[in-house]
């Protein structure tokens, strides 16, 4: 369609004119569909990226309205409620919304798209919106692609390790006759090096189970503080040995919270190993329990590294290692804290720091007393970490 | 009998219950926080008005029944405006 501009004598009305043959040109060229509704939910116009996209001919569309045409449907394939459509959260905030969803084309598919609506405001008044989408579907293959070769490769690491566990454990015990105290230390430092391989498996599992929206939560009541001192006794070992201090500062309730005991753990081991490892010989680790009136809130602190300034902002992304503690220890996957934030995320918490370098960090954690938060994000499978 | 120390805003809540249910307050108080940027209870006339375009746009993406909509929006008005407007429309008595 050929854009074209009318000109008249009035310099204001030729102004108006290329502006409309602009947007005129920019809507119908597009590669990513668009739609644009009136103030009633009518659509008033589509581009033929979006007919093209979702299947639809343009009769059957303009004039419609909008949700009875856009079907916006959820993980299971189930359509979502009105109110909460991307579209209808852009009127209730007056702002654009941009998510990843899918939409039910004319054939009855479920198609992944990533959308972005926003209100139309004239003269401080909302007459419509316009929304622009498109598809991704080689994107969300790509990831579930990635997801189960890590989920398979994972499960195939496991396995070979467990042997390696299992029969070192067998020549330390004596199972397979006496031996040296030069061959206790090495199977000793065999053993702790698979102990580290199998962390890293649980931790890119998890992840994986994160991302691909698989973690079962299992909400119950519980004390966070026996929860933290079931952690410290885990921790203790790793703590003593490097003569690091690891206390537990609580008020004398047991801070009771509703959530997932294993996913919970899993946070606050995560937290306080690290403050652990990167706190030198001879410091101290201390995890701080405050009640709140809807939550709870832990902070772990340490008298270690710190984090430098320039970090700050990236410290929960994914393989993100500080550079002060890459130049200490080249090992190290920089996923502990992005899982982290994903498991918070997964219980309704929260999670965020402070730290100054040189001086030390402290992280902390939130999470809420009632479960009506978490109870939205249960997925459907269960995969619990083992 | 409604009460005389009502507020607008509870007013305007009991209207929207009509046509929303019980997620009446919720959306009303995400409108007022959203676009005027207040505490809800605070509403008043001016703020109703103002925030009708934004309330019809939105109710009109929850419902595809246009009556209803303007059956709807035409009670904000009253509520905004608590004197007769003037205004006349078609299947409607008087104001």
């Amino acid at each position: 369609m050929m854009a074209t501009a009318s000109y008249s004598s009035g310099g204001a009305a030729e102004s108006a004119a290329e502006e409309r043959a602009k947007t005129e040109a920019v809507f119908t060229s597009i590669g990513d569909g668009a739609i644009a509704t009136d103030e009633f939910g009518k659509i008033t116009r589509i581009n033929p990226a979006a007919l093209k996209i979702l299947g639809f001919k343009e009769k059957d569309v303009v004039g419609e309205w909008f949700p009875n045409i856009i079907v916006t449907l959820d993980d299971a394939g189930a359509p979502v409620s009105l109110i909460d459509r991307p579209i209808t959260r852009a009127f209730l905030t007056g702002q654009t919304v941009s998510e990843k969803t899918y939409y039910r084309t004319k054939n009855g598919a479920r198609l992944p798209v990533a959308v972005t609506v926003s209100p139309i405001i004239y003269n401080e008044r909302p007459i419509g919106a316009i929304e622009v989408f498109r598809d991704v579907t080689v994107e969300y293959e790509i990831d579930r692609m990635k997801s189960e070769f890590i989920s398979l490769a994972s499960h195939q690491l496991r396995t070979p390790l467990s042997a390696i566990k299992t029969y070192t454990h067998m020549l330390m015990d004596g199972y397979m006759g006496d031996i040296t105290p030069e061959q206790r230390r090495s199977l000793s430092t065999i053993i702790g090096a698979s102990n580290r391989m199998n962390e890293l498996i649980s931790t890119l599992l998890n992840i994986t189970r994160i991302e691909s929206g698989s973690i079962s939560v299992q909400p119950r009541m519980l004390s966070l503080k026996k929860l933290a001192e079931e952690a410290m006794k885990d921790l203790d070992h790793a703590a003593t040995s490097r003569d690091i201090t690891l206390t537990l500062a609580h008020s004398t309730s047991d801070c009771m919270v509703r959530t997932d005991s294993l996913i919970a753990k899993e946070i606050i081991s995560n937290l306080a190993s690290n403050a652990i490892k990167y706190t030198p010989d001879g410091g101290s680790v201390t995890l701080k329990l405050t009640n709140r009136a809807h939550s709870v809130v832990l902070g772990v602190q340490d008298t270690g590294l710190g984090i430098p300034k320039a970090a700050h902002a990236q410290i929960f992304t994914k393989f993100f290692r500080a550079p002060n503690v890459v130049k200490l220890e080249t090992s190290g996957t920089g996923l502990g804290l992005y899982l982290v934030k994903g498991l918070a995320d997964r219980l309704g918490g929260k999670v965020w720091f402070t730290s100054e370098e040189h001086k030390g960090s402290t992280f902390y954690i939130s999470l809420p007393k009632d479960s009506n938060k978490i109870a939205a994000n249960a997925a459907g499978l269960v995969v619990r970490k083992s | 009998m409604a009460r005389t120390t009502e507020s607008l805003y509870e007013r305007v809540v009991q209207t929207t219950h009509i046509y929303l249910g019980p997620a009446a307050d919720r959306f009303i108080d995400r409108q007022v926080q959203n676009h005027i940027h207040k505490e809800p209870s605070t509403l008043n006339e001016a703020d109703l008005i103002l925030l009708i375009d934004w309330i019809r746009v939105a109710v009109s993406l929850l419902t595809d029944d246009s009556e209803i909509v303007e059956e709807y929006i035409l009670q904000l008005e009253r509520l905004a405006h608590p004197k007769p407007i003037g205004k006349v429309h078609d299947g409607y008595s008087q104001l």
